[in-house]
């Protein structure tokens, strides 16, 4: 014991002296910047332009969650800009919001942070952590951002909480090696990437008395994808989550639960609790399931690798009642502004985001791997065949709803709903009870 | 210590037992051991090994493409002092090291503190009669089995009042607070005789040498299970790192492969590396300590 | 027990008075910690939860609105019958099965009990997440091992969806929980085995007890110690399982995996409900105490 404790104090004492001897031949030499991993005094040395500090935080949007090449884009910014000196981190969906909300709370909230209305405007702008961002919202700035966006950007009572960057539509996909095998193929309107919800049910069908017992997942483990899952219940016969002033929730109407009941009366569609959007995606990048309901370009683009040359991925929108009258549910990307009180920093969060944004347009949206939410900007990927396919799937975009207030409580009742639904709960009971409660939280 | 002679009362009926446990146990140790086998066998396979549908119960072609991508996705300095108003910062490395640093200062840093503290309070808890003994015992009782989740949003006002939100004193603390290394030690403390206690303090020794001298040393086992225990569960303790710690620089191992992921997908080869390298130090400290681990507690409970 | 020497004389009061000052010197470095990360946080608990807290503005007072409302929550029921299942469940099988696996690997040669006990122990040190991930994939609906046997040895015939089914999800929670909780019983049972009195249990089997005979009246009281020490662990351990549900369930299907400390989380950070989730946490903090202080008077009496 004694022995294991003095090699242990041993250990640590060599460690630490491996330390000291570093500082010691490092303090000295602060001078000297040719060192790039020298050391970095923060001490008194008289500010000559005031440099700002301000911290951003990203969600993975593309490759904005990667920090080779989000450094690359930042050299850039430096390069314009010396004085602001940007530090990133990384959050993620399973634990992201986790972060950013124990930061509020721990009066530690970034500067920036990257991600969609639903959270920015109709969570933490409505809890009045945002800054009100409407000096960079310009005439000229609204005239050319797609109006859906700007609505989406502004908490309806004049105060922009997101200037945002891209967007793209969620789709669907579908394995066209086994649609075309099973003969399925007939049912999808390959031109349009359409498909009326009729046709949608016969290839679910053909697929299931090929013998493909697991076509499609209902996932409702979580949040995760969900709008897949909501997209494909609003569609296929035309209901929809919300009122369109975005103040009620309206998904106990009939069309709505005439879809669920229909998918869960369908051979071959089950209703999974085990897993989320993103592992409904991994099953049909690894062929056992048959199609998709949580897809986008960038979804496509973390799975070519499992793909590999196994199966044809076809992207489609979701089934409606007549095939072209779908509504895609959008993703829309931007930045916001957390109120830290320092307005120094604000100035230089503003800047950066004007340059992102406005001035390195093109870059920074296809750092993104999705498309810019200006008209005037041309499709990042025309020389891609599949990415443009993506792309075409814009023309579509329905209605952003997610900004509908209670929005955070009616998305957790919305899996628990379908969980419900999945063990053998009648549709409109559980449409009903689900109502009830979001309806409730939007009016708090 | 003769094991075998237990069997000599040569009943068929026990031998049958002594084999149908033998094979029972060694099916349950595969289940015990598949997980770290996996892990470490899938940080070598290919991402399609990986997600393949069909089990790949051994990597056909080991790639480093795992590690390759733990050590350059994320970069960090090694370590960051401030002393006097200078920073010092370190070489910049793959963050998963500085995590690993990270993880194994908040490990012993939490072990020694833990230790010190609970020896001293568990001490007098056992030895002393003072006022207030009985509820402040109490206390340590009822507070033992509380979930950190209780007291998550007050503990999180309060670091971030202290300045101590992402810090890895945020971790570190709440653990050292946790007192079930103070029962422990209690338990331990009133099986050394009071007698010898007296004595010393007769000889006329200070109270602290009675501490230093006679009855830390009697209780040194028990320490040492407090050590692993403190160590093990700040080590697995994701929870706490999860709400107090935000800056890459300032992660753990676990939270830090954790953020390495892309939108809507698990990169499982990733995680599994990150997990391997993040096992061997703490398979390494049990493999070290089991010995004293075992002993200690042993010894503890059978005179508690 | 405090109050034993008070009362007698001057001097002894003098003493007493010596004696807590000590006491308290000795007490300091950890009450400083538990007082303020443990206690203050309790206490700040039990206050904001008669107040409606949330992000972002004043916390208004509400008196026991909350513990009104909570009682009302059928979700609430429904997590703290869980949290107990858990605990009731885990915590004698954790026991049984570890002083099962330690009394059978004990009679083992050296080599071997030392081998089973580092295998035994193993899910403990290999960190929660990915051996979370790895049962994750073993229970899968589509591909899981536990199907792929199940179905190759016609256990079972269709795929059972482990973890979306409240039939089974709480059941396979239980399963992973008891992995990673029995290896440190498993430990100290095997040492304690190793310690036990071997002329005794010799004299005994002489006399003809039967194997049985000799562990119930020989080694059982022997090891009690270890047996409440290991209740106590598990019990602690069993409440502090939240990564698994976060990490597999979260609280699904139908709540049938939610516990009190997910609820509390799931309040606190979905829906930002502080008051709320501290009024649970403060009911759970009443069960765990009772529940312990039982466990604890139990343990003193034997």
């Amino acid at each position: 014991m004694k022995k294991l404790i003095a090699l242990a104090l041993a250990v640590v004492m060599v460690l630490s002296l491996g330390a000291c001897s570093v500082q010691k031949a490092e303090t000295p030499a602060p001078t000297q910047a040719a060192a790039p991993a020298a050391t970095e005094a923060a001490a008194p040395a008289a500010p000559e332009a005031a440099p700002v500090e301000i911290s951003l935080w990203t969600y993975p949007i593309g490759n904005w969650g990667k920090q080779e090449v989000v450094d690359q884009l930042l050299a850039k910014f430096n390069a314009a800009y010396p004085n602001i000196k940007v530090t990133v981190e990384y959050l993620t969906y399973t634990d992201g919001d986790d972060k950013v909300n124990t930061a509020i709370e721990g009066n530690a909230a970034p500067d920036i942070v990257m991600e969609g209305p639903e959270r920015l405007v109709a969570n933490w702008g409505a809890k009045g952590k945002m800054v009100d961002l409407a000096d960079l919202w310009t005439d000229e700035a609204k005239a050319d951002i797609y109006a859906s966006v700007e609505a989406a950007c502004n908490n309806g009572s004049g105060a922009y909480y997101e200037y945002p960057l891209c967007m793209t539509a969620h789709c669907m996909a579908i394995n066209k090696t086994v649609f075309e095998e099973t003969g399925a193929w007939q049912y999808v309107d390959a031109e349009t990437h359409t498909w009326t919800t009729e046709n949608f049910l016969k290839a679910v069908q053909t697929l299931y008395d090929a013998g493909y017992k697991t076509v499609g997942a209902v996932f409702c483990s979580a949040q995760g994808g969900d709008q897949g899952t909501r997209a494909l219940y609003n569609n296929m016969y035309g209901g929809t989550f919300t009122n369109a002033e975005h103040t009620e929730y309206t998904m106990n109407s009939p069309e709505n639960v005439k879809a669920l009941e229909t998918l869960y009366a369908q051979d071959g569609i089950n209703f999974d609790a085990s897993i989320n959007g993103g592992e409904e995606a991994d099953l049909f990048a690894q062929g056992v399931l048959q199609m998709a309901f949580c897809w986008n370009a960038a979804t496509h683009a973390a799975r070519t690798e499992v793909i590999g040359d196994s199966f044809e991925v076809f992207p489609m929108a979701f089934p409606s009642p007549n095939g072209t009258d779908v509504k895609l549910c959008g993703g829309i990307w931007g930045f916001g502004i957390f109120d830290n009180g320092d307005s120094a920093k604000v100035d230089a969060a503003k800047t950066f985001i004007k340059w992102v944004c406005d001035e390195n347009t093109l870059e920074s949206v296809s750092t993104s791997g999705f498309w810019s939410v200006r008209q005037s900007v041309a499709d990042p990927y025309a020389d891609d065949a599949l990415k443009s396919v993506y792309g075409t799937f814009m023309q579509y975009m329905g209605d952003y709803y997610n900004v509908t207030p209670g929005w955070t409580e009616a998305r957790a009742a919305a899996w628990n709903m379908l969980q419900q639904i999945g063990t053998g709960t009648p549709v409109q009971e559980a449409a009903d009870a689900f109502v009830a409660t979001a309806n409730a939280a939007a009016g708090k | 210590m003769s094991k075998s002679n237990r069997l000599d009362t040569n009943q068929a009926k026990s031998k049958a037992y002594y084999i149908f446990s033998f094979v029972v146990v060694f099916i349950l140790a595969f289940l015990f051991a598949f997980p770290l086998y996996w892990i470490i066998t899938g940080s070598f396979k290919t991402k399609q090994e990986i997600m393949s549908t069909t089990p790949v119960w051994f990597p056909s072609v080991f790639t480093g493409a795992n590690f390759e991508k733990l050590m350059s996705s994320r970069s960090a300095p090694l370590f960051d002092l401030k002393l006097f108003g200078y920073v010092i910062t370190g070489p910049t490395v793959p963050a998963a090291l500085r995590w690993l640093v990270n993880t194994v200062f908040m490990s012993v840093t939490s072990m020694l503190l833990t230790c010190l503290t609970a020896a001293m309070a568990g001490y007098v808890l056992a030895k002393k009669r003072f006022w207030g003994r009985g509820i402040i015992f109490s206390l340590i009782v009822c507070a033992m089995a509380l979930p950190k989740q209780v007291i998550l949003i007050p503990l999180l006002r309060e670091m971030s009042a202290l300045k101590m939100y992402d810090t890895i004193w945020a971790v570190i603390f709440p653990i050292v607070g946790w007192p079930f290394g103070v029962f422990l030690l209690k338990q331990f403390a009133e099986g050394i005789p009071t007698e010898m206690v007296e004595a010393c303090r007769i000889d006329g020794a200070s109270e602290w040498r009675t501490f230093t001298d006679v009855m830390f040393p009697m209780i040194k086992p028990g320490v040492g299970a407090c050590a692993i225990f403190t160590f093990i569960n700040s080590w697995n303790d994701y929870f706490m790192q999860l709400i107090m710690l935000t800056s890459s620089k300032n992660l753990t191992i676990s939270l830090g492969i954790a953020t390495m992921q892309a939108e809507n997908s698990t990169d499982f080869g990733l995680l599994m590396a990150g997990s391997a390298l993040a096992s061997v130090p703490i398979i390494i400290v049990f493999l070290i300590f089991q010995k004293y681990f075992t002993k200690g507690i042993t010894m503890g409970a059978v005179k508690g | 027990m405090a109050n034993k020497k008070i009362s007698v004389n001057p001097k002894s009061r003098r003493l007493m008075v010596h004696e807590t000052v000590t006491a308290y010197l000795f007490l300091l470095p950890f009450l400083i910690f538990f007082v303020g990360f443990v206690l203050y946080p309790m206490i700040m608990c039990i206050i904001t939860s008669f107040f409606d807290a949330t992000m972002g503005r004043e916390d208004i007072f509400i008196g026991f609105g909350n513990y009104k409302e909570l009682f009302a929550d059928p979700v609430f029921w429904k997590a703290l019958w869980n949290t107990l299942i858990i605990v009731l469940v885990s915590v004698p099988v954790t026991c049984i099965f570890s002083l099962w696996v330690a009394s059978a690997i004990s009679k083992m040669p050296v080599a071997a009990t030392s081998a089973f006990r580092c295998i035994f122990y193993l899910p403990v040190v290999t960190g929660s997440v990915a051996v979370t991930m790895v049962w994750k994939w073993m229970f899968n609906n589509y591909y899981g091992i536990f199907n792929y046997i199940g179905q190759a040895t016609g256990m079972i015939d269709q795929p059972i969806n482990w973890l979306g089914d409240p039939k089974y999800a709480l059941g396979c929670i239980i399963l992973i929980l008891l992995t990673t909780s029995v290896g440190q019983p498993i430990v100290l049972y095997v040492s304690a085995l190793d310690n036990v009195d071997k002329s005794l249990v010799e004299a005994a089997e002489g006399d003809g007890a039967t194997q049985m005979q000799a562990f119930w009246k020989i080694k059982w009281p022997q090891i009690m110690p270890t047996t409440l020490y290991i209740l106590v662990i598990t019990t602690i351990n069993s409440f502090q399982c939240f990564a698994l549900i976060q990490l597999l369930t979260s609280g699904g299907p139908n709540n049938s995996t939610m516990t009190i400390m997910y609820y509390i989380y799931y309040n606190a950070f979905k829906l930002y409900r502080y008051g709320y989730g501290n009024a649970m946490g403060v009911i759970l903090a009443i069960v765990i105490a009772i529940l312990s202080a039982v466990q604890f008077k139990a343990g003193q009496e034997k």
